[in-house]
Parts: C-alpha cells; sequence; structure tokens
C-alpha cells in the first residue's frame, strides 16, 4: 500500500491533480453559474434574449470594440517603452538589474486608487487635459511594470552561445539583435500581452478617473450591470467577452504553439 | 549548510500559515441561532454614524432588555453592492442604509422586514422623525405594507447646484439653465447618477407644464412615460457637450481645485465642500434651482434575511433619541431626519444672518430660524422638491436612455 | 561610453515618470488637506491621526488584514502553483493543453466577473464568508500567475539531473526538494511577489468574497471612505510610510546580498 501511494506521489503528473481539481471548483463551476445567469431571464426560465440584446444594441458592442482599440495602443506602447528598459536591464550586472526591476514594481504596491488619484494630480499640476492621452498615460503607468517583467527576465535567460555564434557568422549588432535576439524573447512579449491586453479592457477605475467617464470602456459596462441589478445581461456579456478572447487565443496558440510553449511569464 | 533565506522565510510562513489555517476552521463555522440573537449586524456608508455609539449601544441595550448584543459593522461603498450582497446572495444583515430609491426597490422586491415596534418599558423615539419626512415616505408604501413599518430615515438633503462664487453669479444659477449655456462649456461637472439627473432634466423641459399647471411637478418628475423618457434624453444629449465629464465622487473635490466652477451635488456634500474650499481659498455656494429639484433621505431598514430584528429595532430606536442624532450629524456631516427642540438649539447659529422657515420639518412656530440654510433648506426650496419614485417596470428603458446619453465612446 | 549614458537617462525618465504619483503622494502627505491636490500649510497632523480610528472602522485594522490576507495567499498560490507547475508540465501533451488554458481564464477574466462568480459559488455552497473566503479566492487569481512564472523554468531545466537523482537512490521527495526546488526557486520568488502584489491591490474581488462579519482590506476601506468623505487623507502618509519603508528594506537586502557575494 505504501509503494503504492509512494509510486503514484512519485508519478509528477499527478502533482497537477490538486490543482487541477482547484481550477475546477473555484474556476469551472462559477463560470458555469455565470452561465446560468446569462441564458435565464429575471424569473428563471431559460432564455437567449440577453445574447440578442447585445447584438442588437450596438452600444455594449462599440464600447467592447474601443476597449479593444484602447488595449492595443496600450499594449504596444508598453512594448515600445518596456523592451528597451528590459534590454538594458538584462545587459547590467544581474544583483543592480534586480533591484531596478524590484523598483519598477514598487509603485503597485501603493493602492490602485490613490495611484490613479495622484496620476489626476500630476496632470493638474503640470496643467495637462484630461481625456484620452490621460487615460493611456494612465494605462501604460499600471501595465508596463508587467510587460518589462517578462521580457526581462527571458533576455536575461538567453544563451549567450547563440549570440556569439551569430557573431562569429558575422552579424552586426544589428544583425544579431533583429535576427537572433528579438525572435528568442517573443516568448516573454507574449506573457506581457497576455497581463496587459485583457485587464486594460476590464479596468474601470482608471477611465472613471482620468477622463472624467467621458470614455466608457467595457470593464464599466459589465460593472454598471451588475450594480443596476441586470445581472442576467452582465452575465452574458462577460461570456461572450470571454469568449471572443478565448477564440482569437485560440487561434494565435495555433499560430506559433511552440513559441507559446516556450513562453512564460518569467 | 547555510539555508537561503527564502528557505528560512517559507519556513516561518509555514508555521503562520498553520495557526493561521486553524483561526480560519474555527472562524468560518456558521453560528447557531442562539448565539446569532447576540450579535447585530450593521451595513452601513463610511463615517456615517459615530463609532463610540457602537460600544455604547450593547450597555443601553442591556439595561433596557437585560440581553446582550455585540455589534458587527461593515462598511459598503455603493449601496448597490448592499442590494446585490441581498437579493443574490442572501446576506443577513440586520441593518441597512441605502438611499430612498433602493428602499422603495427593496420594498417592492420583498426584500425587507418590518420593524418590531415592540419595545415593552423602553420609550419609543421612532416619532421623533420629522412627519415631514414621514408623509414623503408614504408615497413609498405598497398594499399591505406601510413604509412606516419598514424604514426609519436616518440622514436627509437636497438635490441642487454646488458653485463657484467666483465664477458663477449667485442669478445664474437659480436656474438649471445655467448648465446648458454654452458660456459654462467644459466647467460643468454631472453626477453619473441617472436617478437624479433624470429628474434634474424631466423638471428643467417640463417647466412650462408645471408652471401652467397641466402636470404637477410629482408627477413630471414620477410618471416615466415612454414620452417623458424621449424628452429626458433629448435634454441630456443637449447638455452632453457641455459638461466636464461625468463624476460618481470626485466632483466635491475637483470643485475644491476650481477646476469647475459647477457641480450637481448633494447637500450633505455641499455643506463638505463649501468648507474644504475655503480652506484654500476657494469660495463655494449651493442652490437650488427655481425649477425645483429632490429630496433624498437615507433610511435604515431591516433586509429580509436578517437574524436579529429584536435588537435592530431597538437600535433604530436608540438612534432617533435627540443626543445621539445630534453626535451623528457631527460626525457624518449631513441633516438628521430627527425633527426635536434639542435639535434646532444645537444646531442653530446666531452669527446668520438670514433665516429660514422650517415649520414645515420641525412643527409650527419655527418660521424664522438661524440655521444653516443648505442643511435645512428653507420651506420656499422644499416647496420645489419631490421624493424621487423606483422607475420601475420603466427601469431597463431608462438605463437605456442612460446607456444612449452617455454615448459608448463612438456616438 | 555615450550608450551607458542614454541608457541609463532612459531608465532614469522612465523610473521618474514612474515615480512621480508617488511623489505627489509623499508631498502632500505633509499637509493637511481633506483633497489630494490642495496644499493648506505643512503639518505633520496626517501622519499622527493614521492610528485613529474606531475599532469597528479603521485603516491599521483593515492594512492589518491586508498585509495577512496577502502573505497567506501569496504563500498560498505559490505552493499551490509550483506543485501544479509540476505536474503540468509532465502531463500528456493534450491533457496539458486544456489545463493550460483553464488556467488563463482567471488572468483573462474582468475581476468583476471573477468576483461575482465567487460570490455565487460561495452563496450556493452556504460557506459564510469572511477571512477564508477572501483568501481562496485571492489565491484562485493569483496562483495562474504563480503558473506561468514555474512553468517556463521547468521547461528549461535539464530532467536528466533529476533521474540521475533518483537512479543514486533519492526518494522523490529527496529530489524534488535538493534538484527541482532549487531550479525553480527563482520563478517561485517572482510568482510570489506578482502574488502579493496583486493581491494588496484588489478590490472587487475582495468586495464581493468579505462576508457581513465586519472584515476590511485596505481597499475596501479606501474605496468605502471614498464615497462618502473623498479619499481618506490619512492614506497620503500611509502610502509614504510603507512606500520608504520597503525601499529602504530592498537597500538594505541588495546591500547584504552585495556583501555576500564579496
Amino acid at each position: 500500500m505504501q509503494q503504492k501511494i509512494s509510486s503514484f506521489i512519485g508519478r509528477r503528473r499527478n502533482w497537477s491533480i490538486p490543482y487541477v481539481l482547484f481550477l475546477g471548483f473555484f474556476v469551472v463551476v462559477p463560470m458555469l453559474l455565470i452561465a446560468y445567469y446569462a441564458f435565464t431571464n429575471d424569473e428563471g426560465n431559460f432564455t437567449l434574449a440577453n445574447i440578442r440584446k447585445f447584438w442588437v444594441h450596438p452600444e455594449a458592442m462599440n464600447t467592447f470594440i474601443y476597449s479593444v482599440v484602447v488595449a492595443l495602443i496600450t499594449t504596444v506602447l508598453c512594448i515600445l517603452i518596456g523592451y528597451p528598459a528590459a534590454y538594458i536591464l538584462s545587459k547590467m550586472e544581474a544583483r543592480k538589474a534586480r533591484l531596478l526591476v524590484i523598483l519598477f514594481i514598487l509603485p503597485m504596491w501603493v493602492n490602485f486608487l490613490i495611484r490613479t488619484l495622484a496620476t489626476v494630480a500630476l496632470f493638474d499640476f503640470l496643467k495637462l487635459p484630461l481625456g484620452e492621452g490621460a487615460l493611456i498615460f494612465g494605462m501604460v503607468y499600471n501595465f508596463l511594470p508587467f510587460m518589462i517583467y517578462p521580457i526581462y527576465n527571458i533576455l536575461q535567460k538567453t544563451d549567450q552561445n547563440l549570440i556569439e555564434a551569430a557573431q562569429d557568422l558575422g552579424a552586426n549588432p544589428r544583425q544579431v539583435f533583429l535576427k537572433t535576439v528579438l525572435p528568442l524573447s517573443v516568448p516573454g512579449i507574449m506573457s506581457g500581452v497576455i497581463m496587459v491586453f485583457m485587464p486594460v479592457i476590464s479596468t474601470f477605475a482608471i477611465a472613471e478617473l482620468l477622463t472624467i467617464n467621458n470614455i466608457k470602456l467595457f470593464g464599466t459596462t459589465l460593472q454598471e450591470n451588475i450594480y443596476n441589478g441586470t445581472w442576467n445581461y452582465g452575465a452574458a456579456l462577460s461570456l461572450l467577452m470571454l469568449l471572443m478572447i478565448g477564440l482569437t487565443a485560440l487561434l494565435n496558440r495555433d499560430g506559433n504553439s511552440k513559441a507559446a510553449e516556450e513562453g512564460g511569464l518569467i | 549548510m547555510r539555508k537561503h533565506w527564502s528557505t528560512r522565510f517559507l519556513n516561518i510562513l509555514t508555521a503562520c500559515l498553520f495557526a493561521g489555517l486553524l483561526v480560519l476552521a474555527v472562524g468560518s463555522c456558521k453560528q447557531s441561532d442562539e448565539s446569532r440573537k447576540k450579535v447585530l449586524k450593521i451595513y452601513n456608508w463610511a463615517d456615517y454614524i459615530d463609532e463610540d455609539l457602537l460600544t455604547e449601544f450593547p450597555k443601553w441595550y442591556k439595561e433596557q432588555t437585560g440581553e446582550d448584543v455585540k455589534i458587527v459593522y461593515q462598511v459598503f461603498d455603493m449601496p448597490e453592492v448592499m442590494y446585490t450582497k441581498v437579493a443574490m446572495g442572501k446576506e443577513d444583515f440586520d441593518l441597512a442604509c441605502p438611499t430612498q430609491y433602493l428602499i422603495e426597490k427593496m420594498l417592492k422586491n420583498d426584500l425587507l422586514l418590518p420593524l418590531d415596534k415592540n419595545f415593552d418599558k423602553t420609550t419609543n423615539y421612532l416619532g421623533a422623525i420629522s412627519p415631514f419626512l414621514r408623509e414623503r415616505m408614504d408615497a413609498f408604501s405598497v398594499p399591505g405594507k406601510k413604509a412606516e413599518d419598514y424604514t426609519v430615515p436616518y440622514m436627509w438633503g437636497t438635490s441642487g447646484i454646488l458653485y463657484n462664487t467666483d465664477k458663477i453669479t449667485k442669478e445664474e444659477v437659480q436656474s438649471w439653465a445655467c448648465l446648458w449655456n454654452p458660456k459654462n462649456k467644459g466647467k460643468i461637472l454631472m453626477k453619473d447618477h441617472y436617478w437624479d439627473v433624470y429628474n434634474m432634466a424631466a423638471t428643467y423641459g417640463f417647466y412650462d407644464e408645471i408652471t401652467s399647471g397641466k402636470r404637477t411637478r410629482y408627477a413630471v418628475s414620477n410618471d416615466h412615460t415612454d414620452a417623458d423618457i424621449a424628452m429626458v434624453e433629448q435634454q441630456l444629449k443637449a447638455l452632453r457637450p457641455n459638461l466636464a465629464g461625468w463624476e460618481a465622487d470626485f466632483g466635491k473635490e475637483m470643485m475644491t481645485k476650481g477646476e469647475v466652477w459647477m457641480n450637481y451635488a448633494w447637500s450633505g456634500d455641499a455643506v463638505w465642500a463649501i468648507d474644504e474650499a475655503k480652506t484654500v481659498g476657494v469660495n463655494l455656494d449651493y442652490v437650488v434651482p427655481q425649477e425645483g429639484s429632490n429630496i433624498w433621505f437615507d433610511g435604515w431598514v431591516i433586509p429580509k434575511y436578517a437574524g436579529n430584528v429584536k435588537a435592530a429595532s431597538y437600535f433604530l430606536n436608540y438612534l432617533c433619541q435627540s443626543d445621539i442624532a445630534l453626535r451623528n450629524m457631527d460626525i457624518s456631516g449631513y441633516c438628521s431626519a430627527v425633527a426635536t427642540p434639542e435639535i434646532i438649539e444645537a444646531q442653530s447659529d446666531s452669527t446668520l444672518t438670514e433665516t429660514v422657515n422650517l415649520s414645515y420639518f420641525f412643527g409650527p412656530g419655527n418660521g424664522a430660524l438661524k440655521i444653516n440654510g443648505i442643511q435645512y433648506p428653507d420651506s420656499s426650496v422644499v416647496e420645489r422638491c419631490v421624493l424621487l419614485h423606483d422607475f420601475l417596470d420603466q427601469n431597463d428603458k431608462v438605463l437605456e436612455m442612460w446607456s444612449r446619453v452617455k454615448g459608448n465612446n463612438v456616438n | 561610453m555615450i550608450r551607458r549614458l542614454l541608457s541609463s537617462s532612459y531608465l532614469g525618465i522612465l523610473l521618474l515618470m514612474l515615480y512621480a504619483p508617488i511623489l505627489i503622494i509623499i508631498v502632500f502627505s505633509f499637509t493637511e488637506a481633506k483633497v489630494l491636490g490642495n496644499w493648506t500649510g505643512f503639518s505633520f497632523k496626517l501622519y499622527t491621526s493614521i492610528f485613529r480610528g474606531g475599532v469597528h472602522h479603521s485603516l491599521t485594522g483593515a492594512l492589518w488584514n491586508t498585509l495577512i490576507i496577502g502573505l497567506v495567499a501569496a504563500f498560498g498560490s505559490t505552493i499551490l502553483g509550483t506543485m501544479a507547475a509540476i505536474g503540468i508540465h509532465n502531463l500528456q501533451p493534450r491533457a496539458q493543453k486544456a489545463v493550460k488554458m483553464v488556467n488563463t481564464i482567471p488572468i483573462l477574466n474582468p475581476d468583476i466577473i471573477t468576483a461575482i462568480s465567487l460570490f455565487l459559488l460561495f452563496i450556493s455552497l452556504g460557506i459564510s464568508q469572511g477571512y477564508a473566503t477572501v483568501i481562496l479566492a485571492h489565491i484562485t487569481f493569483c496562483t495562474p500567475y504563480v503558473v506561468l512564472s514555474v512553468l517556463p523554468r521547468l521547461r528549461r531545466m535539464n530532467t536528466n539531473l533529476y533521474e540521475a537523482a533518483l537512479d543514486l537512490g533519492a526518494t522523490p521527495f529527496l529530489a524534488v526538494r535538493k534538484i527541482l526546488l532549487p531550479e525553480l526557486r527563482p520563478g517561485m520568488i517572482s510568482g510570489f511577489i506578482l502574488a502579493f502584489t496583486l493581491s494588496i491591490d484588489d478590490f472587487v474581488v475582495t468586495l464581493f468574497t468579505i462576508g457581513n462579519e465586519g472584515l476590511e482590506t485596505l481597499s475596501t476601506y479606501i474605496y468605502a471612505d471614498a464615497r462618502r468623505g473623498g479619499l481618506t487623507p490619512e492614506l497620503r502618509p500611509l502610502s509614504a510610510i510603507i512606500f520608504v519603508v520597503v525601499l529602504i528594506l530592498l537597500l538594505i537586502i541588495n546591500q547584504r546580498a552585495a556583501k555576500r557575494k564579496l
């Protein structure tokens, strides 16, 4: 008996069982409950009206598309700003670099609301107008560390031999970077994208405060629906959103599955 | 071999984790019925009650009934969260303090329990609530359920315009039209709250019907017909380009900075803002425009799944005493629903030059009191204010209209 | 030479932009004004009034809860996530793909949906909400990040080392402790820090799993206060203190690590 238990635990793939159960219980079942609300109406009868409402009324769709655009811009900016920073960090002495990376994360430990209000105060101080520019700034401000972190880590792990081999084969520094380092760091970029793109769509406080509610992101739509009592519609919206993102992610994965497997957060 | 610091850290954490889990296991057990009767769960706004009362009440309760009670106090940020938790989650709060529109919604949806007014030998202070509010509140009553049995008003006030006196004249603000005036473009903040804003637009848009007598103010605000909704939508869409934005809570703060000149505000917030603005040299004032506005109140209710109705009722009784009400007014900065001579005395300010007619609130003989006119509006102001009803069946339509007005970034 | 200057200034400017709002918070912690951005003269009053607040609704109580919940949740997710990563790494490809997909759901889901879904779960099971439910909820949305931190380390690891240890007579446990975990440690630490950061800042999920026994975290306290009387002024000195303390700790740890290297 003890042998059996020992070999069961020894099989490393069985270590995933606790988490699979956990996921089933705390992620899958709750999502099924949400799905229940999405497909029922006030009285509890099955209905597709909530889904239909989404297609018939363009407001939620427009808000969603706009949010996706904001998320795209934010993600691209985070990559453009974060990649050079991560690159510089990866070239520094490890100890110093680690300290600086933590310094990039440290602002996240100040509460979100006061951080955002301080950003508003900053804009007031600099006499800059609130609005779309402020929104993008606020988003990049909040999510840049989540882009820098994975890119830094993967750049750090890049096999020096590959770089040296490229140099030996006659590549100049620019070619070394473009043809060797950059492609190898793509998994890190992908991790960053996962951690930035979706949360941007779902965040509402930043849009509320930095645009004085003139711009509405999808997260606000969801929150409104839940708080105003139209839970069924809110649940339907969130399911649809998850479906759309899930489909795009699925298609992407099939496209570069190897890279995605190599990839990861850190 | 020296342990890596992370290993040591993990060891310490393991110990803490086990200790914590033990505490959790004990703490998560559901209470028995008996022990539940010894607890009073209160769900309230933040900074809305004198917290010393929470320790004093159990002593008072013991004196009055001989029973022990422990108060568990939770704060919410929005009453909608409270509504979601009670309606969706059947949470067993004994007392909650929503705004009156939610009270009506809860009453209609059978989510409230009546007070237990059998106070034995304890004096019943509930009558101290101003008859003015009690009468208005009766409009919420459902057949078989009188509103007065289900809620006790706590704080009340009006809605109006908070404005910067250096930039906007008092004459201009006497009409809601100043919000639509293009000369104020980009300097106006509107509340992101469809209840109040609907009323403002309806009152302003249908003012000719009110003055000609075609419809009463009450009807204009509470009919919610499709035609009304369409008119409100038209008005609000015309308003939107003039606004700096919509705010949910930081409007009064932005006013104190002088960045915006007008804000739709509630009277309690206005008092706060005027005081705070003075400290930085900005001068604000508050007015309820001539066309009319609304009165609001926050009221205590006993949600359906409450476990201790008796202690809850006693607590509400306790709150209606004059000295207790005064303490709560002090801490919250809002205006209490309690109307007794002691309140008049405490709130009167002999340095004020203007007097306010408050006979409607405190009873006859109080026609010229020296009290802050923003907190305690003059009878002429109150005459042009109504108490707002829930949108009921039209709620979805109003929400859709609201969504169209706020826009979806594309149009 | 120039490149070094450019690199340093790039990082410097970036850090300056990131810390500008923090600087504003620190500067305005030295004034009594209720509104962030108003200056009413130099004053230490807010620093002394941090510790006021009743038994029922206190800033320090909320802070304490936040730290405990954060540490326990981060710790829990790190353990669960590491075990999960080891397990997932050794699954068949199809099962692996499926588990990874479900793993990403909490990351992709808007937090209000995670909040409501867990709320519905807990009420339908009749679990009374409080510390336990909040920590479980936090572990739910933090563990996927830990899994994503540790998994790549596993991919890059040389599996032969583990097999060699087993061949040499080590029990699976010993092999894991001595071979696997040290390799994964950097990923675990990163995951831990990430989980902690996410947990202390969370609002909506906490709001809907916090129950009705008076539990408060920093986020719920702040948001509740913000709705009524504006953002709690005492938050500014509190944030400043936390920030400075953590910064100093970091520098100390860094110095000690440097000394050890020498």
